[in-house]
């Protein structure tokens, strides 16, 4: 007879090489089905709160002076001018702005790290291997991101990606209002990224930013909405910008490439350096 | 001696733990199928070769190349060549940091990172251009696509040697390509009817698992024959490398007016970029810069 020690033992056997083999392979099937591209929800727009209109509307918890800084830049947009919005020279807005998806971003899983793609950008790394924030990094606008998956259903299966983000360099804005973070960057935005538990088409990003910005944290929640059929285009900022940095002012192109000026009564650029004038 | 109802008794409550073993040994087997190409993959430099990266690693940018141009394609290289000589620029898109596809983004300018699953091998380049994408999940070519400058990439994975892993990928890239697109910053052209086809294969070295070579045919109309090369790319020996920001808008000195590239000096005045160059077109100003 088959003694209980022996079955035991067998059991056992049998366990830890189920253990051992998880250890070794991607287990696709503890990690969340994140595939496709992930896109606005129609209709909404590129503000940073979905819920609200961008700018002032946004009513973000701002500290006085950098509500004075907002204002400016909206007058500023209304003479013309791109006020706070530094996007115009196509260059990142980084974290957390990419996360409004103004093009469709798309979720590569691996058990070290989660990458988000972007059309226009690098793509984000986040690192879910335990490793802690590093002290050498150089600050990017993307910051450097460490994630914590949670099974917070207790089904077996991670429903949830915490990150957090730290490490930025600047400016980076909220969305083209010019609603702006602290110069200082010293921000830390924190993401809960899970599906929608009635409707796996659906993704929720809960967004919270710490910033000196700010007089308390402020989040918000963006939604995505899934499209199996992933199409990626050439997305390149630069290739139709009409528009022209020179110095710190920016100014505009014409249909048949001549300077013109973004806002009225704006200075031509200085030509001092050209021997020769236009006739 | 086992007697039947133990071995049954085992049988039924083995059941599922050997279906989980299955399932944990099939997703295992899967996981094993594909080579270990993890890290940071850098461009292998080769000592004593002259100028900026080009196609054919062993050899000097622009004409150093020798690349099999038809006639009018050399025209177009020598024209490419003089206009820099006079500090013009021909239309190379690199000047206002536009992407460059396929071929220049497979050089490894920027630190490189191959990110395989089964459907699909993801190349992140980091760079003007991020991410190629290799379909590997059986896919035939569609045809309603966009053009664009990296073309559609299907990809077929191969186990050489038979030893149950995959080592090769092999993979073919094809438009509709938009262009111009060039085979290095001298001006090295590709045919403006952008109906190049790409064919690569890709695998680790055999004997130094740190060396991935990547053979790249070109079938090109600017070409008299199809033109090989092997470039290889080193792998990073730290398991936790840094990924640089590259962001080529950031602190470019270029500024493009019309057809007309002039440049930045320090304080952001504009500058001619070559001799004599007139300054740009103001006629849509009022006011004169006193």
């Amino acid at each position: 007879m088959l003694d209980r020690a022996v079955f035991g033992r067998l059991v056992l056997i049998a366990a830890l090489a189920v253990a051992a083999t998880n250890a070794a392979a991607f287990d696709d099937s503890k990690y969340p089905d994140w595939g496709g591209q992930w896109k606005r929800p129609r209709g909404v727009g590129t503000q940073w709160d979905q819920t609200k209109p961008s700018g002032l509307a946004q009513q973000a918890p701002l500290t006085p002076e950098f509500q004075a800084l907002l204002e400016a830049s909206i007058k500023d947009q209304a003479a013309g001018g791109q006020g706070a919005d530094t996007h115009v020279g196509c260059v990142t807005n980084g974290v957390p702005r990419i996360m409004t998806a103004t093009f469709p971003i798309a979720f590569v899983i691996t058990p070290a790290v989660t990458y988000i793609h972007f059309e226009a950008f690098m793509p984000r790394r986040i690192y879910t291997d335990g490793r802690d924030f590093p002290t050498d990094e150089e600050p990017a606008y993307h910051g450097y991101s460490i994630g914590r998956w949670l099974d917070t259903d207790g089904d077996g299966r991670y429903d949830t990606l915490e990150v957090e983000t730290r490490n930025f360099k600047g400016p980076r804005t909220y969305e083209n209002s010019g609603l702006s973070l602290h110069p200082d960057n010293q921000s830390i935005i924190k993401e809960r990224i899970s599906l929608d538990k009635a409707n796996p088409d659906l993704m929720h990003n809960e967004i919270t930013s710490i910033d000196h910005a700010l007089t308390r944290p402020w989040t918000i929640t963006k939604t995505y909405r899934r499209d199996r059929k992933e199409l990626w285009q050439d997305y390149e900022c630069g290739e139709a910008n009409n528009h022209v940095v020179i110095g710190k002012e920016n100014y505009f192109l014409s249909g048949d490439g001549l300077l013109m000026p973004a806002k009225k009564d704006q200075a031509p650029p200085d030509l001092r350096y050209f021997k020769q004038t236009q006739k | 001696m086992l007697n039947r109802s133990t071995i049954g008794a085992f049988a039924l409550r083995a059941a599922p733990l050997a279906a989980a073993l299955m399932m944990t040994f099939a997703a295992a087997a899967e996981d094993a199928k594909y080579p270990d190409w993890k890290g940071q993959w850098l461009r292998q430099r080769v000592p004593g070769v002259a100028g900026q990266p080009s196609f054919d690693p062993n050899k000097p940018w622009g004409k150093g190349q020798e690349a099999p141009l038809t006639p009018e394609y050399q025209a177009i290289l020598d024209a490419n060549l003089k206009s820099q000589e006079d500090g013009a620029f021909f239309d190379w898109r690199g000047v206002s940091c536009l992407g460059f596809g396929m071929p220049l983004i497979t050089y490894g300018f920027q630190p490189t990172e191959f990110i395989i699953t089964p459907e699909t091998t993801y190349v992140l380049v980091d760079w003007v251009e991020h991410t190629r994408r290799i379909f590997t999940d059986g896919r035939d070519w569609p045809k309603d696509l966009e053009p664009t400058l990296v073309g559609y990439s299907i990809g077929k994975w191969i186990d050489e040697d038979g030893d149950g892993r995959y080592d090769v990928l092999e993979v073919e890239t094809r438009g509709p390509f938009r262009g111009p697109r060039h085979y290095d910053a001298a001006g090295v052209p590709l045919h403006h009817d952008n109906e190049s086809i790409f064919k690569e294969r890709i695998w680790r070295d055999k004997a130094d698992p740190n060396i991935l070579h990547d053979q790249i045919t070109v079938i090109d109309h600017a070409l008299t024959r199809p033109w090989t090369v092997t470039r290889n790319l080193v792998r990073n020996p730290d398991p936790r490398p840094t990924w640089d920001e590259f962001i080529c808008n950031e602190g470019n000195s270029h500024v493009k007016i019309g057809k007309e590239n002039y440049f930045l000096s320090a304080e952001g005045l504009l500058m001619p970029a070559h001799k004599n160059q007139a300054p740009p077109d103001l006629r849509f100003f009022k006011e004169t810069r006193k």
